[in-house]
């Protein structure tokens, strides 16, 4: 399959991207580590008239601690580095392990943290060739009207499939969103819709720079478990990310999130706060795995059925719940 | 190994392998010629439609389209099978499954020829499609092939024996359907094909055609070009270049092949199809679904008595290998265990998808997953250890079975015994933690068929030799090296044979105007047949040089040693010898093992002529001996061929040309694997497999066949399944078809077994297939072992592990999966028996059995 043709800019700065970007607004993609934007742009979901190219733009990219105990990574840091960083391993575990999962080996070098947080929702009937798309009859996400997973439903249900959002939405991250006319700062959280189409609140001059973790959530426990078919280079067909802090024997905080299964990663409010002061068993923890099974909402977007993926929300929770607990 | 021998038997690097690590070999997406374009292939968006029209004229008009090619421009059917001849290149009146190919654009760049394929306008007219076997053998109209009733590409009913009386003398009987779903080879390349035509110099128009392309039957595309476009095939010169990987799905014509060819004609120019992976996907002709309806009867002793298999094969739009598939599947019920009785009913019916065909192993996988299956259910039912009811049911060759195959060589005992003594079955079994266990099964391959698909008396492989005075031997052959070690293997016996070094040989493989016939690299035919006919010509060029050397030293040729690239006297010590300077000369060098860096070359030019003009010796050269043998005779050539003895070609019923063959090969092997019980994931941690293949070659490529063949095996039986809707294959492509990854994949313990047929070149049998089918049900046997449940589909997706574990718990309902239950059979098919796609299909013709009401959307209720 060809590339479709395209105009490649190339800024160096942030203010540089952000002005292409406003430029051309609506008719760029932006591209970081290209791993998921290229077999894209081959099935023809994307046919930009111009691509952002940001991988010279050197001040988004790597890990800083700030004296507070907080971390700033730059969006365009690859998922190798955070993976292999031995201050995140220590304080963030769980965004540690999650980035390891992402994929394989060489496509975590490729591929970035803000590309995995901007990672477009992903659906069986949505990630196919132009030709197979034709001849299946074009849905909601791309070109079309009808929704094959949900029918006679007008929402997108395309899958989120990013590892490290749902730990990052356990560690309360915050991400900084640049525009020409200004920087903001948002909870990630507040980020995605729940919508599979327009997944993300982020207007097209915007771009996505930095992320940050605050200090409050350095050294909680954590843990991710993802199910996927081989132990490699597969998207997550459920993910589940804990975190929990202890004092005196008991939990002091704990917060559970899931990706892979809603058309958002989703920070399971509820499941997280059953496990505060009390200490964690068998039967708390699957109390946990029962509410997050319950808010999530697996359809035949990806292989498995959903009946099982929703299991194994149930498990995965449950599993993680008192792997951190043991940590 | 053998010490008899000085190039067999050793470890040997691939004669390619330096080409192909570095990057520097070229496979036929890597070629170009001058003037060439690029063909791109429209594919119908249908699964069953009749073609009202085709308007071209767009595409034509787009600025860099040189031509678009339609079913007109080439209207003769052509098919891989003499009696399947009901493929056209390019669809004429109706398209048969989506991604059918309907026209053909020729651009001078992919992004135009991809760009004018939205341009070409087809009118369709929209036909109820078939998708489950079952459902297509009801069929009374609409029928896929018009001279096809009821969509029955072919039914076969056999019976050897007496089976009533044999399930009558049978004290337990287990019976139980069987389904295994779809796989595909996923070879590394994808298809890629060059044609180019040749001006005549007579008339200035097309002459000659040149085909470069991924096939594993060079011979056979050749044919079938021939045969759609109308050119004799002296014509024609089809020519091989790397191959990266073919599994079968090379094995036949696939469209493209021809499709550049039509293309190339009708733009007047070079033209390249490199298919995608999805068309590689479309193009398929890998392994069936397949039910498998198998009762088996054993007595108390454990001895089996009848077996009976009901098979259904969803056999796609076209017959492909088809009717040999089908064959396959009962005739290789046969030739492993000795079974008195069979009975078997194959249907190998068409539905409007993706045409399969040939894939290792083929025809014999699947039944072989249901046989070693319901052989330890019944090994359970008489409480006998599961390798020893193997052992009780060995055949005592040589032999004829009851279905009519001469077995000779027949390693499977040692293969059962090597593979218990190395896994510590006998200590381990039964004793390994929770939710960890052990499993074993067998199987077998054939050597190359014994019938060659194409009725004539040819030989089904020829190999000539021809070696000139600088002592270099050149072997020209047919067989089409695909990765698997033709190439490596053809050296090695040409030099054994010779008993010259390994670097002197040059194998020119696989170009029809330079190679003789032979019909190609499937059936796992080449080490046995191409491999005879390269030992034959070898002989028949050695008895020459041994003529004039024997002259030249004063003895009678037989009493000739060729080794090592020396030629003396029996009896005498192989000379390391002294040569006229002072410095001494070695001219063998026995540990040389290794291709690529050997001795040889050593006497030139004044020398040469000085040993020649000594008068008699007591030994020579092998340089030196082929230079008296051209002095004498002129030119050096040798030829040779094979065709299997009639007393391999089997029995004389309907059908029973498929399945015999000179040699099987046969396997044992033990699986370790642990299964979660709260995911249902399965983890394979060991393989110990042993393979008879006759004598191992080439020792190294032999392992690697072995431990390739459970690969791919294990990824059929955990991971690969091609998932279909409404006629839509779901997973086309790498990301989700999921071959197994190097991080799931466990160690494998090859052991070779040498039973040294003796038909075989220096003894040797297959080693590519026959271990593929052993390693599915051995992990099928392991799951029971490790938590007691019995998969009867593969493969066993972890949903299906845990559907199994909880209806055996009889936890809360949970249908995970979908129909798997046999019971259910309606939903089951509706999905191709796989994972649920319960969403609105594509458009589709108003009583198309896959238009029904759609249940309530998944994961919505809790």
């Amino acid at each position: 399959l060809s590339l479709p043709q395209f105009r490649l800019l190339r800024p160096r700065t942030v203010d540089e991207a952000v002005s292409f970007l406003s430029k051309h607004a609506n008719n760029v993609r932006v591209l970081a580590g290209g791993t998921d934007l290229i077999p894209s742009m081959r099935q023809k979901l994307f046919e930009p008239e111009y691509v952002l190219d940001l991988r010279s733009v050197a001040e988004i990219r790597g890990i800083r601690q700030q004296t507070s105990g907080a971390v700033e990574i730059g969006a365009l840091t690859a998922l190798s580095a955070i993976e292999k960083s031995p201050y995140l391993r220590q304080h963030f575990p769980v965004l540690a392990e999650s980035a390891a999962t992402v994929a394989s080996p060489v496509l975590r070098n490729m591929g970035t943290l803000g590309g995995n947080i901007c990672l477009d929702t992903r659906c069986l009937w949505y990630n196919q060739s132009l030709t197979w798309r034709k001849g299946c009859g074009f849905c909601i996400k791309k070109d079309g009207n009808i929704c094959h997973v949900a029918p006679g439903g007008t929402k997108c249900w395309a899958a989120f499939s990013g590892d490290t959002p749902p730990a990052l939405l356990c560690l309360n991250a915050e991400i900084e969103i640049a525009s020409p006319d200004r920087t903001r700062r948002i909870p990630l959280q507040e980020f995605y819709t729940g919508d599979g189409v327009n997944y993300r609140r982020l207007l097209p001059t915007e771009l996505v720079t930095r992320v940050f973790l605050p200090a409050e959530s350095a050294d909680y426990s954590g843990v991710y478990r993802k199910l996927r078919v081989r132990g490699s280079i597969d998207y997550p067909l459920a993910g589940v990310a804990v975190v929990m802090k202890r004092s005196n024997g008991h939990i002091a905080d704990a917060r559970i999130a899931m990706t892979a299964v809603n058309p958002a990663p989703v920070l399971v409010q509820k499941a997280g706060e059953l496990l505060v002061g009390k200490s964690i068993d068998e039967s708390l923890a699957e109390a946990a795995g029962d509410i997050a099974a319950r808010t999530a909402k697996p359809l035949t977007t990806s292989a498995l059925t959903p009946e099982y993926r929703r299991e194994m929300i149930r498990v995965f929770t449950k599993r993680a719940v008192l792997a951190a607990a043991n940590n | 190994m053998s010490s008899d021998f000085s190039i067999i038997g050793k470890p040997t690097a691939m004669v390619d392998a330096a080409e192909k690590t570095t990057g520097a070999g070229k496979y036929t997406d890597d070629l170009s010629v001058p003037g060439m374009l690029v063909g791109k292939i429209l594919h119908s968006p249908y699964p069953h439609a009749r073609i009202k029209s085709i308007d071209t004229s767009r595409a034509e008009a787009l600025g860099g389209v040189v031509a678009v090619a339609i079913g007109k421009d080439a209207p003769n059917p052509y098919g891989i099978l003499p009696v399947g001849h009901d493929e056209y290149p390019l669809a004429l009146d109706k398209v048969r499954y989506v991604g059918d190919n309907v026209a053909c654009v020729v651009a001078v760049s992919e992004a135009i020829a991809e760009k004018a394929l939205e341009l070409v306008d087809v009118e369709y007219e929209l036909l109820p499609a078939y998708f489950d076997p079952e459902e297509s053998m009801k069929a009374q109209t609409d029928l896929i092939h018009d001279n096809k009733p009821h969509n029955l590409e072919k039914d076969y009913h056999h019976a050897f024996g007496d089976p009533d009386k044999g399930f009558a003398d049978a004290d337990h009987i287990a019976e139980a359907r069987f389904i295994a779903n779809e796989v595909t080879h996923a070879a590394m390349e994808p298809h890629s094909t060059l044609s180019s035509f040749e001006l005549d110099p007579h008339t200035g128009k097309l002459g000659r055609l040149t085909v470069w392309s991924s096939t594993q039957v060079p011979y056979y595309l050749q044919h079938k070009l021939s045969l759609v476009l109308e050119m004799p095939m002296a014509q024609i010169r089809v020519i091989k270049p790397l191959v990266g990987g073919g599994f079968g799905g090379k094995s036949e014509v696939i469209p493209l092949e021809i499709i550049a060819a039509i293309a190339a004609r009708k733009a007047q120019a070079p033209v390249k199809i490199t298919y995608t992976r999805e068309e590689v996907f479309w193009a398929h002709r890998g392994r069936p679904r397949t039910v498998i309806d198998l009762k088996t009867g054993i007595k108390n002793d454990g001895s089996i008595t009848c077996v009976k298999a009901r098979v259904v094969q969803d056999g796609g739009a076209y017959c492909s290998y088809g009717v040999v598939t089908i064959l396959y599947s009962g005739a290789l019920l046969g030739a492993l265990y000795d079974i008195p009785n069979i009975q078997y009913d194959g249907y190998r019916v068409l539905t409007n998808k993706p045409a399969c065909g040939a894939m290792r192993g083929h025809g014999t996988v699947n039944v072989r997953f249901a046989f070693e299956s319901q052989l330890d259910e019944l090994a359970e039912k008489i409480g006998m250890d599961p390798a020893e009811i193997r052992q009780r049911n060995l055949l005592k060759p040589p032999c004829i079975t009851v279905n009519g195959l001469r077995v000779q060589s027949y390693g499977l005992p040692e293969c059962i015994e090597k593979t218990v003594e190395r896994s510590g079955w006998k200590q381990r079994k039964g004793k390994l933690p929770k939710g960890r266990g052990l499993g074993i099964a067998c199987s077998h391959y054939v050597s190359g068929a014994a019938n060659s698909i194409i009725r004539s008396d040819m030989p089904h492989s020829t190999v000539n030799i021809k070696i000139d005075r600088d002592g270099g031997v050149v072997v020209y052959t047919g067989a089409s090296e695909i990765g698997q070690g033709s190439d490596t293997m053809t050296a090695q016996v040409a030099a054994e044979v010779l008993g010259c070094s390994l670097a002197r040989v040059r194998v020119i493989a696989a170009d029809t105007d330079l190679t003789p016939i032979d019909i190609g690299s499937y059936s796992s035919r080449v080490t046995f047949m191409a491999g005879n006919a390269t030992s034959r010509s070898a002989e028949d060029v050695k008895k020459r040089i041994a003529a004039a050397a024997a002259k030249k030293m004063n003895c009678a040729a037989e009493e000739l040693v060729f080794r090592d690239d020396v030629v003396f006297k029996k009896g005498s010590a192989p000379p390391s010898v002294k040569k006229d300077s002072d410095e001494e000369v070695e001219v063998t060098q026995a540990g040389a093992s290794v291709s690529g860096r050997v001795e040889g070359q050593i006497l030139r030019g004044s020398l040469q002529q000085k040993r020649k003009e000594e008068g008699p010796k007591e030994w020579m050269t092998f340089e030196e001996a082929v230079v008296a043998a051209i002095d004498f005779h002129g030119a050096l050539t040798g030829t040779g061929s094979y065709a299997p003895p009639p007393e391999a070609r089997g029995g004389r019923h309907k059908g029973g040309g498929v399945g015999p063959s000179p040699a099987y090969s046969y396997s044992a092997q033990v699986a370790e694997v642990s299964v979660d019980e709260d995911t249902g994931e399965v983890t394979v941690h060991k393989v110990w497999a042993a393979h008879d293949c006759g004598r191992a070659l080439n020792p190294v490529s032999v392992e690697g066949q072995i431990i390739g063949s459970v690969w791919m095996g294990m990824g059929q039986a955990l991971t690969e399944e091609m998932v279909w809707k409404d006629g839509m294959l779901m997973n086309a492509g790498m990301l989700e078809y999921r071959s197994p990854s190097s991080v799931e994949s466990p160690e494998v313990e090859p052991i070779i077994v040498e039973s040294i047929d003796p038909e075989g070149p220096f003894g040797a049998k297959e080693c590519s297939e026959g271990s593929l089918a052993a390693t599915i049900p051995a992990i099928s046997n392991a799951i029971y072992d490790a938590v007691g449940v019995r998969l009867h589909e593969s493969p066993f997706t972890p949903e299906r592990v845990l559907a199994a574990l909880r209806a055996k718990r009889k936890d809360k309902a949970l249908n995970l999966t979908e129909g798997v239950d046999p019971t259910a059979p309606v939903r089951f098919r509706e999905h191709g028996g796989s994972l649920c796609f319960k969403g609105k299909g594509p458009e589709r013709h108003a009583l198309d059995p896959a238009r029904r009401e759609s249940p309530a959307v998944a994961g919505g209720a809790d």
